[in-house]
C-alpha cells in the first residue's frame, strides 16, 4: 500500500460456480484508490463493477489475487473482523437504498452509530450533522415509505456518511432516480468529498454521474481496459 | 445483547399484526398452562388436607391381615393392641353390614370409632350426644343414595364375632358433608363401643389412626405413614398433570410452529435488511443473535399480555373457586365442590422459563440460516 493508498487491488481474479462450471467476474485486476478520490467504476451488465465493489466492501473475497482495504487483506479477515472494518471506515450506499423499513430516517442513520457504541448525546449530534448535509433535517422522524426515491437516496448517503468513513461505496446509486434527483444526489455526493476528503467509488453506467467523476474505470468481462483521470464535466456550486 | 433487545423490540412492534397473533396464541398457551396446573395444584392442596382432615390422620396402623384393597380381609382382620401401645391412637373397627331403607337393601361398611376423637373432621360428638339406641352418621351421598334424613331410623344386620347374623334398628343422628367420598360412600359410622358390644369383639380393632407422625412399630400391625397413605391421591393426580400437559404440549406446540413459521417467513423476507446489517458492520452471528431475541422476545410480549389479563383472571379464580361436577365426587375422587386453584411463584416462573426457552429455541433453528448466508446475495434478495 503506497503512502495516500487506502485501497489496493492485486492481480485480483473472481471466480463463481455456475452449474457445474465456472463464471469468471474479474481477471487479473490490479487498482489502486487513494484518498479523497471520486472515482467511478463503468461498464455494461456482467462487467464485473458490483463484484469488485463487494470485494472492496469486505463483503466478498477474491478467488485469486489480493485485496488489501485500509491496510488489511480482505481474504485474510475473519467474519468479525471484515465487520469491524465495515463499521469502521467503510460506508455502502445501494441502488434500492436498503433502508431499513419500520426505522424513522433518524433511526436508519443513527443505526451504524450504535454499532460502535457512541453515546446518545454523541449519536444525536452526529445524526443531526448527517442529515444536514443531505437537507433531510425535518424528516428525521419519518419512515421511508413515506419518503420520494430522492429523499430516500440522501438519507443512504447520511447513513453511510455518518461515522465518517474514510471510504464510501456506491453501487448504481442514481439507477432508480430521475435526472434532477440524480444529479442533486451525486452534488450532494461531491460536496461531501471535497470537505471531508472521503474517498467515494461508485459503480455506474448513468453518465450523469460520470459527468461529476475524477477517475473512471472502464470494465469489460471483468477485465480493466481503461483507467484515466478526467477533468469533471459537471462542476458543484 | 442490549442493542439486540432494542432492535429485536423495535422489530417486532414494527411488525405489527404479526406480531400480535403470535403473542396471542403464546400467552394463550401461556395462561392456559398456569391455569390448568394451577387448577390441578389446588386440587391436589385441597385433596391432601381434606384426606388428612376426614380419613387418614397423621398415619394409620393396620392390623397385618387387614388390606383396605380386598373387602374379604375385613371379616378377620382386627385385632387388639395392649392398651399402653394404643395411647393417643384412635381405634376404627370395621365390619360389614346390610341395611334395609324403605324395603331396599344396600350393603355398607359399618365404622366404629372413638365418639370422643378430634383428630377426623368427623363430627362424632352426635353419636356422644344422640339418645337413639345406636345412633350413626352417613355422609351426604350415602344419604342421597339411601335417601336417609336425620333422625330416619333403618334396620341394619351385621354378623358377630361367630358369624352370626344379627338386626336392630339404627338412627341417623348426623349426615355430615365432605368432600372424601372413601369415608363417605355405603359407609355407616357409629360408636366403636357400641359396635364391640354387638359383635363381641371386645377392644378390637381394624385399623388406628395416629395423631402424631412417629412411626409406630407393634407386633401383627402394619405402620402406614402419611405420605403412604396418600401415595394414591399423589399419583393420581400426578397422572392428571402428565396426561394434561399433552393437551398444553399440543398447543404450546401450535404457538411455537406459528413463530417458527414467521421467523421462517421473516428471515426470508428480510434478507436485503440482513444484508444491510451485515454491510453497515454486524456480524453474521449478532444478526443471527438479533432474530433470536426477536422470536424470544415473543414470549416475554406474551408474558406481559398473559400477565395483562390472566392475573385477574387468577386471582378471581383463586377467591371464588371453579365449581366441579357431581360425578367427579362419586367416582370416589377427593374433590371439593369447588377447587380453588394455586397459583404459585414456581409454578409461574417454570412456566415462563418454558415458554421463554423454547420461543428462544425455535426462533435459533431458523435464524441460524442466516450465518451461512452470503451477504451480497442477501443484500440483494436474491437468495431462494
Amino acid at each position: 500500500m503506497s503512502e495516500e493508498s487506502i485501497i489496493s487491488i492485486k492481480n485480483v481474479t473472481k471466480r463463481f460456480p455456475v452449474g457445474d462450471g465456472e463464471f469468471t467476474a474479474l481477471r487479473e485486476i490490479n487498482l489502486e484508490f487513494t484518498t479523497g478520490e471520486f472515482s467511478g467504476l463503468i461498464g455494461p451488465s456482467g462487467s464485473g463493477k458490483t463484484t469488485l465493489l463487494n470485494i472492496m466492501g469486505t463483503l466478498d473475497s477474491p478467488t485469486e489475487g489480493e485485496a488489501i482495504v485500509m491496510g488489511k487483506s480482505v481474504s485474510k479477515l475473519t467474519h468479525r473482523e471484515s465487520a469491524m472494518v465495515r463499521n469502521m471506515h467503510l460506508g455502502f450506499i445501494f441502488q434500492v437504498y436498503n433502508l431499513l423499513p419500520i426505522y424513522t430516517v433518524y433511526e436508519n442513520v443513527e443505526f451504524s452509530l450504535l454499532l460502535q457504541n457512541r453515546s446518545a448525546a454523541e449519536r444525536k449530534q452526529m445524526v443531526m450533522d448527517a442529515l444536514e448535509w443531505v437537507g433531510l433535517q425535518d424528516m428525521a422522524n419519518k419512515k421511508p415509505s413515506k419518503l420520494s426515491g430522492g429523499e430516500g437516496q440522501r438519507v443512504a448517503i447520511a447513513r453511510a456518511m455518518v461515522k465518517r468513513p474514510d471510504i464510501v461505496l456506491a453501487d448504481e446509486p442514481t439507477a432508480n432516480l430521475d435526472a434532477k434527483n440524480a444529479h442533486a444526489i451525486i452534488q450532494t455526493m461531491k460536496k461531501l468529498n471535497r470537505e471531508m476528503n472521503t474517498t467515494f467509488v461508485f459503480s455506474t453506467h448513468d453518465e450523469k454521474v460520470m459527468g461529476y467523476l475524477d477517475r473512471i474505470i472502464s470494465l469489460e468481462d471483468g477485465k480493466v481496459i481503461k483507467d484515466e483521470w478526467v477533468e469533471a464535466k459537471f462542476s458543484i456550486s | 445483547m442490549k442493542l439486540a433487545f432494542i432492535l429485536a423490540f423495535k422489530n417486532l412492534i414494527g411488525a405489527g399484526l404479526r406480531t400480535w397473533l403470535n403473542v396471542g396464541i403464546l400467552s394463550f398457551a401461556f395462561v392456559l398452562i398456569i391455569f390448568y396446573n394451577g387448577l390441578l395444584d389446588g386440587w391436589n392442596e385441597q385433596a391432601r388436607r381434606d384426606t388428612i382432615d376426614w380419613e387418614i390422620g397423621q398415619g394409620q396402623l393396620h392390623f397385618s391381615s387387614y388390606d383396605p384393597y380386598d373387602p374379604f380381609t375385613i371379616l378377620d382382620g382386627h385385632g387388639v393392641i395392649p392398651s399402653a401401645e394404643r395411647e393417643g391412637m384412635i381405634p376404627i373397627l370395621l365390619r360389614q353390614g346390610t341395611i334395609y331403607p324403605k324395603g331396599r337393601m344396600i350393603s355398607a361398611l359399618i365404622k366404629g370409632i372413638d365418639v370422643n376423637q378430634t383428630e377426623l373432621k368427623l363430627p362424632t360428638h352426635l353419636l356422644r350426644e344422640s339418645e337413639a339406641q345406636i345412633p350413626v352418621l352417613i355422609g351426604k351421598r350415602m344419604a342421597k343414595n339411601s335417601n336417609l334424613s336425620v333422625g330416619d331410623e333403618v334396620l341394619m344386620r351385621w354378623r358377630d364375632k361367630n358369624g352370626t347374623y344379627d338386626a336392630s334398628g339404627i338412627t341417623v343422628a348426623g349426615i355430615f358433608d365432605c368432600n372424601v367420598s372413601m369415608i363417605d360412600q355405603g359407609q355407616l359410622w357409629m360408636d366403636i363401643e357400641k359396635l364391640r358390644e354387638i359383635t363381641g369383639l371386645t377392644n378390637h380393632a381394624t385399623l388406628f389412626i395416629t395423631t402424631d407422625m412417629e412411626s409406630k412399630s407393634v407386633k401383627n400391625w402394619n405402620y402406614f405413614s402419611q405420605e403412604e397413605l396418600l401415595s394414591d391421591l399423589t399419583q393420581m393426580i400426578e397422572m392428571k398433570k402428565t396426561s394434561s400437559s399433552i393437551l398444553y404440549g399440543l398447543l404450546l406446540a401450535i404457538a411455537l410452529l406459528a413463530i417458527f413459521d414467521t421467523q421462517v417467513l421473516s428471515i426470508f423476507r428480510r434478507q436485503k435488511e440482513i444484508g444491510t446489517y451485515i454491510a453497515l458492520g454486524m456480524t453474521r452471528m449478532r444478526v443471527v443473535g438479533l432474530f433470536t431475541v426477536e422470536g424470544s422476545m415473543y414470549s416475554f410480549l406474551a408474558t406481559i399480555v398473559g400477565c395483562i389479563y390472566g392475573v385477574p383472571l387468577f386471582l378471581y379464580l383463586a377467591k371464588t373457586g371453579i365449581g366441579m361436577p357431581d360425578a367427579n365426587q362419586e367416582m370416589g375422587i377427593v374433590i371439593a365442590e369447588r377447587v380453588f386453584p394455586v397459583y404459585g411463584i414456581g409454578l409461574i416462573i417454570s412456566t415462563v422459563i418454558l415458554v421463554v426457552i423454547s420461543a428462544t429455541i425455535v426462533s435459533f433453528i431458523p435464524a441460524r440460516k442466516i450465518a451461512k448466508m452470503n451477504p451480497v446475495d442477501a443484500i440483494k434478495g436474491k437468495i431462494q
